[in-house]
């Protein structure tokens, strides 16, 4: 289970599973489902994928880019941005359609909480 | 949500191709671990956020994206900008010499008041040096600029120059809302109008 608050919030703080950068403060989000499609992490899964890559259903939600403590967000996709971690630039660990300015997801599977 | 932050500027790296300006802003980018996938998409911009004199400030930091190379760097890359980090390579001459230009192209295209602040980058190369600490030293001198040695690689004085700069912008903004003030101030009634005031100030919300 997600560790959510009562009213979905992000208790935990929400950092990056390789480094532990600080991605979120808690609170700073919201639990949130999806489905989405990360490429993969790590270069055998990418190629055990076949260059695809995994769907991600659980989420945290953000409203504010500026929400962020660090994150990195990549060129654009077609009409995506993929969010990585801002220090050793593990990732994708999130999602953002550039059609939906105020909705940045951060897959929890992605990360590390602490 | 309310803001969680005190300030927010944008930064741009500028500098030629090649300076490791990718690397300021990505310290660990060789890195085995990476998939291809982000390698070759590139990154756009980062978020980071630091602490200075207890006021947290949120930097985005942006990359030229290569588009360096065809000098096409204009005002649309340039707007907002409060700061800009001029990156040259001390392992390579050129580099150097196009800081002159690269100063030239920000007078003409971005804001007049953006702090600036001049990077000899790949310090920890010192045996492939050609341009010496004390040539970096005087040409920042001659601009006005402030001026640090880094490596990205050994993360020399990279934190130090993101500070650095951060810290100058908030000396100028917080400079600026003085004037404000003071240009209105009259007495004890005032001063309590102004202080409410400067929260919205503050916060330099671009984007």
């Amino acid at each position: 289970p997600p560790p959510a608050q009562p009213l979905g919030r992000n208790l935990k703080a929400v950092l990056c599973q390789r480094c532990g950068s600080r991605v979120l403060l808690p609170g700073a989000a919201t639990f949130a489902h999806r489905e989405l499609l990360l490429p993969a992490m790590r270069k055998k899964a990418a190629a055990a994928a076949g260059g695809g890559g995994d769907v991600v259903r659980e989420h945290w939600l953000v409203r504010d880019m500026f929400s962020f403590e660090n994150v990195g967000f990549t060129r654009d996709v077609g009409n995506v941005k993929f969010l990585v971690c801002a220090d050793c630039e593990a990732g994708p660990i999130g999602w953002h359609c550039l059609d939906d300015k105020d909705s940045f997801y951060v897959a929890l599977e992605r990360v590390a909480h602490e | 949500m309310a803001k969680t932050y005190d300030y927010l500027f944008k930064l741009l790296l500028i500098g030629d191709s090649g300076v490791g300006k990718t690397c300021l802003l990505f310290r660990f980018s060789e890195d085995a671990f990476n998939t291809t996938f982000i390698s070759t998409i590139g990154i756009d911009f980062k978020i980071r956020t630091i602490e200075l004199d207890g006021k947290k400030i949120k930097l985005q930091i942006w990359d030229t994206a290569g588009q360096e190379r065809f000098r096409t760097i204009t005002t649309a890359y340039y707007r907002g900008a409060m700061g800009i980090m001029l990156v040259y390579d001390i392992t390579n001459e050129k580099s150097f010499d196009n800081i002159k230009n690269w100063i030239r192209n920000i007078e003409e295209h971005a804001s007049s008041d953006v702090e600036r602040m001049i990077l000899g980058n790949k310090c920890d190369m010192n045996e492939k040096r050609q341009v010496s600490k004390e040539k970096g030293e005087k040409l920042a001198i001659d601009y006005g600029i402030k001026f640090l040695e880094t490596s990205a690689k050994s993360s020399i004085n990279v934190e130090e120059a993101f500070f650095t700069l951060a810290r100058d912008i908030m000396t100028k903004l917080n400079r600026k809302m003085n004037d404000n003030s003071s240009s209105g101030a009259g007495g004890p009634v005032k001063i309590t109008e102004n202080r409410s005031k400067k929260s919205s100030f503050f916060r330099c919300t671009l984007l």
